[in-house]
């Protein structure tokens, strides 16, 4: 843990019912069992119904606010292309990026009212070089559960982040099921694996 | 509150360390209506009372006028209690709300009222701590989690140490936001004994309430100068610097990190109030006169500001400095302070991506409901409610939204055009737990007065928009215990309603025929109100397994869109090339629908 009081912000953002929720409650707990300060918060409600979902995790020897200021997000980790696009303006300028490679269209789109915006996923590397991006459904299928999903992007975001990984292991098999601890533990690391790649 | 086993770290939210917090003051009674961003104070309750066995009475009430004299008859019979509510849910209370200011509380009596500044899912940006004031009680304002779980202890002792109703008003930042919290060891169960008769106080008539008015003013004086939480505290910089800051509550966290991350503001003597009423008015005034400027941030409304008596030297809401709507983001903070700093602004990049508009669920049987009301009244005006289904407006069949129950008091009121017309028509609809809210007197108004219009009950059998909290119809009350079901049915009979259907939404010609015959009756014979209770389950809380039907669009379809601004249904795609329209598996819940509203009937079972 450092030791002085830098402040760690990260935001997961995506659509409802893609698991941000659960992500970043353990990243909470995570920060919190390894000792530090955390504030966390989320918008939800509306999001169960296909709005957006963010949750603003920030850690360090002491925090106030639950919320991360315009372009200060150490990371953002996107489940989804559009919703890159919508945080973008959090994300510092040595900010990275980590992304998972879906499109959840808006109603508008379905009826060809609005294009999906093209090339999010070239933009975003035109921005940010070295931004991390996941097919993270095609990883969580091939490891036989979709539900993952968000387990395997907690893992490649932990790589970027300074706590230990048996803190996210003893959080996740405290915070789950006995029967889904295998698979999510799984899942972990195989998103360490895929972000040391 | 997921589970935790051996680790030490307690990681809340800080509705469930509100609810922490009113176990450990010895609270034995808490009643609640659910409300975004309130409704996990109860819900945290339900867990607390069996995780620390300790004997609380729990109850989702029917609105929170109610709630709010549950609690406050629990205090004259001697305990501890609390009502929790959002803060639209206060004007619903408060009648009782004010008037209890005057005549007081036996045991700690605290109203737990949460903001919304945004609004991010209410229909005002309302301050509670102005009600607060309005109705004499005092507030006490929390910034963080960890705060509120202390302030609420706080609020019972202050409760019963002046026996005034006090308001303990944490912001949606404070409700939603999660931190590591140390906790405290519960009290045993408070009591201050049993109800005693004395009708001059919890009776009052006008003369004696007079006297009451008297009491209280003195309370809230004593309050303001006793209490250190009257007082703005130094929270940092130096109290001789040129510029100070006042703030309370939320706001108060990201004024923190501001200062603390920006060296030019580093000097500023930023002063914080836990108490923002009855507030210690002196102390105001003392710090703005040893400053050459002293800059007021809060949410949502200028209350400190206001109380301030010489303004000359103040900037905040009132001069202008601080905007009069929307949420104080860190952002916007860091604005407002370098700009009073007189510093040169950093700027940054805002958000422009238009927000995703929500949905109903695929499978949600309001859809299906909605669609047969445009399809059997085309040109009505469609009187809404609050709840999930007020997002019929993306199918057109919402047209109003004011307030809880008000679809039905103004379709009263709709049908009453200087030049109605013969094809005039109203159709109001409502939610179970929101038609048991409010909707209850206006129905009973509408058949008296003879009011035209047809009513649909959307009964999905909870309150689906904040979670899935129990209606009067269950037979549980929130912690499992045993209820007494109110069946809707004998309701509207109540209310005199003489037609009077149940109806399964899903069921594409019954409701069509249903809703015909209530054109009848309601615009053709013109006999009054008539009531559609179209019944089935929320497709999300429903325990009943997925259905493993899947449908496809085939090649009949003539690229119409009706499926998709018709129905409005998440799971259809339209797909550019080649143009097609597909179903998403994934979203589809199989619920069929859209065989029935396909202009083509292209829709069809797959495999089939």
């Amino acid at each position: 843990m450092s030791e002085n009081n830098r402040v760690y912000n990260v935001l997961i953002v995506g659509v409802g019912g893609q698991g941000i929720i659960l992500a970043s409650d353990v990243l909470g707990r995570v920060a919190a069992a390894y000792g530090y300060d955390v504030k966390k918060n989320e918008i939800h409600g509306m999001a169960q119904r296909g709005g957006s979902v963010s949750s603003h995790i920030r850690f360090g020897k002491s925090v106030s606010s639950p919320i991360i200021t315009l372009g200060e997000a150490d990371v953002l980790l996107s489940f989804e292309q559009i919703e890159t696009i919508r945080y973008f303006p959090f994300l510092s300028e040595k900010g990275k990026v980590i992304l998972n490679d879906q499109k959840i269209l808006p109603p508008a789109v379905f009826t060809g009212k609005q294009d999906y915006p093209p090339d999010v996923v070239q933009k975003i590397k035109e921005k940010v070089p070295d931004a991390v991006v996941v097919d993270g459904i095609s990883v969580a299928q091939k490891m036989g559960n979709p539900r993952v999903l968000n387990v395997i992007f907690l893992g490649i975001l932990s790589k970027y982040l300074d706590i230990p990984a048996d803190v996210y292991e003893k959080v996740l098999k405290e915070s789950l099921k006995p029967k889904l601890v295998d698979v999510n533990l799984k899942a972990f690391h195989e998103g360490r694996s895929l972000a040391a790649a | 509150m997921t589970k935790e086993h051996d680790s030490d770290v307690r990681f809340l939210m800080g509705n469930e360390a509100i609810g922490r917090g009113i176990i450990e003051a010895g609270c034995s009674v808490a009643a609640a209506y659910p409300g975004t961003p309130s409704s996990e104070v109860l819900e945290s309750l339900v867990r607390w009372k069996k995780e620390l066995v300790h004997p609380i009475y729990l109850e989702w009430s029917v609105n929170e006028k109610v709630a709010f004299e549950v609690a406050y008859g629990a205090s004259l019979a001697g305990a501890r209690a609390v009502a929790a509510m959002k803060m639209v849910g206060l004007n619903v209370a408060s009648d009782p709300f004010m008037s209890a200011a005057y005549l007081g509380v036996r045991g700690g009596l605290v109203v737990v009222v949460a903001d919304d500044p945004g609004p991010h899912s209410s229909q005002t940006e309302q301050d509670s701590r102005f009600f607060g004031w309005f109705a004499k009680v005092p507030v006490l304002d929390p910034g963080t989690p960890a705060e509120a779980l202390e302030m609420t202890i706080r609020a019972f002792e202050l409760s019963e140490k002046y026996q005034v109703p006090v308001m303990l008003r944490p912001c949606l930042r404070v409700c939603h936001a999660r931190q590591n919290i140390t906790f405290g060891v519960p009290l045993p169960v408070a009591d201050v004994g049993p109800f005693k008769r004395n009708w001059t106080r919890w009776a009052a008539i006008p003369r004696y309430r007079l006297v009451l008015h008297g009491e209280l003013n003195e309370k809230l004086k004593a309050m303001s100068k006793d209490e250190p939480q009257a007082k703005p505290v130094l929270m940092s910089g130096t109290p001789t610097a040129s510029m100070a800051l006042i703030t309370s509550g939320s706001v108060s966290s990201h004024v923190k990190d501001v200062v603390a991350s920006d060296d030019r503001l580093a000097d500023i003597a930023v002063y914080k109030v836990d108490m923002p009423f009855p507030v210690n008015v002196e102390a105001l005034q003392d710090i703005v006169d040893s400053h050459d400027k002293t800059l007021l941030i809060e949410e949502t409304y200028p209350v400190l500001e206001l109380h301030i008596p010489d303004r000359r030297k103040v900037v905040g809401r009132l001069s202008g400095d601080v905007p009069s709507q929307g949420e104080l983001t860190p952002e916007v903070v860091e604005d407002i302070i370098v700009a009073a700093a007189g510093k040169e602004s950093i700027s940054r990049q805002a958000p422009s991506v238009k927000p995703r508009r929500p949905s109903l669920c695929p499978g949600c049987p309001h859809r299906p409901a909605f669609y047969m009301i445009r399809q059997v009244f085309d040109k009505a005006v469609y009187a809404g409610d609050i709840g999930c289904y007020t997002l019929g407006t993306n199918m057109g069949a919402v047209d109003t939204c004011l307030c809880m129950g008000a679809s039905i008091g103004m379709a009263g009121g709709l049908i009453r055009a200087p030049h109605e017309t013969a094809d005039s028509r109203v159709v109001a609809t409502i939610g179970d737990s929101t038609f048991y809210h409010a909707g209850v007197p206006a129905l009973i108004n509408a058949v008296h007065t003879r009011a035209s219009f047809v009513l649909v009950i959307m009964d999905n059998n909870l309150a689906a928009m904040t979670g899935g909290q129990p209606t009067p119809a269950m037979d549980t009350l929130a912690d499992g215990s045993r209820a007494t079901p109110i069946s809707l049915e004998r309701v509207v009979h109540g209310c005199g309603v003489d037609f009077m259907e149940v109806v399964d939404p899903y069921d594409y010609t019954g409701m069509r025929e249903v809703l015909e015959k209530a054109n009848t009756y309601t615009f053709e014979e013109n006999k009054g109100v008539s009531v559609v209770i179209a019944r089935r389950p929320c497709v999300r809380a429903s325990q009943a397994e997925r259905t493993s039907l899947r449908y496809e669009v085939g090649e009949e379809c003539d690229l119409c869109m009706s499926c998709i601004t018709d129905l409005e249904c998440p799971a259809f795609r339209f797909v550019k090339d080649p143009k097609a329209m597909v179903i998403d598996e994934d979203q589809c819940s199989g619920c069929g629908y859209c065989v029935n509203t396909c202009p083509s009937k292209a829709v069809r079972l797959k495999g089939v």
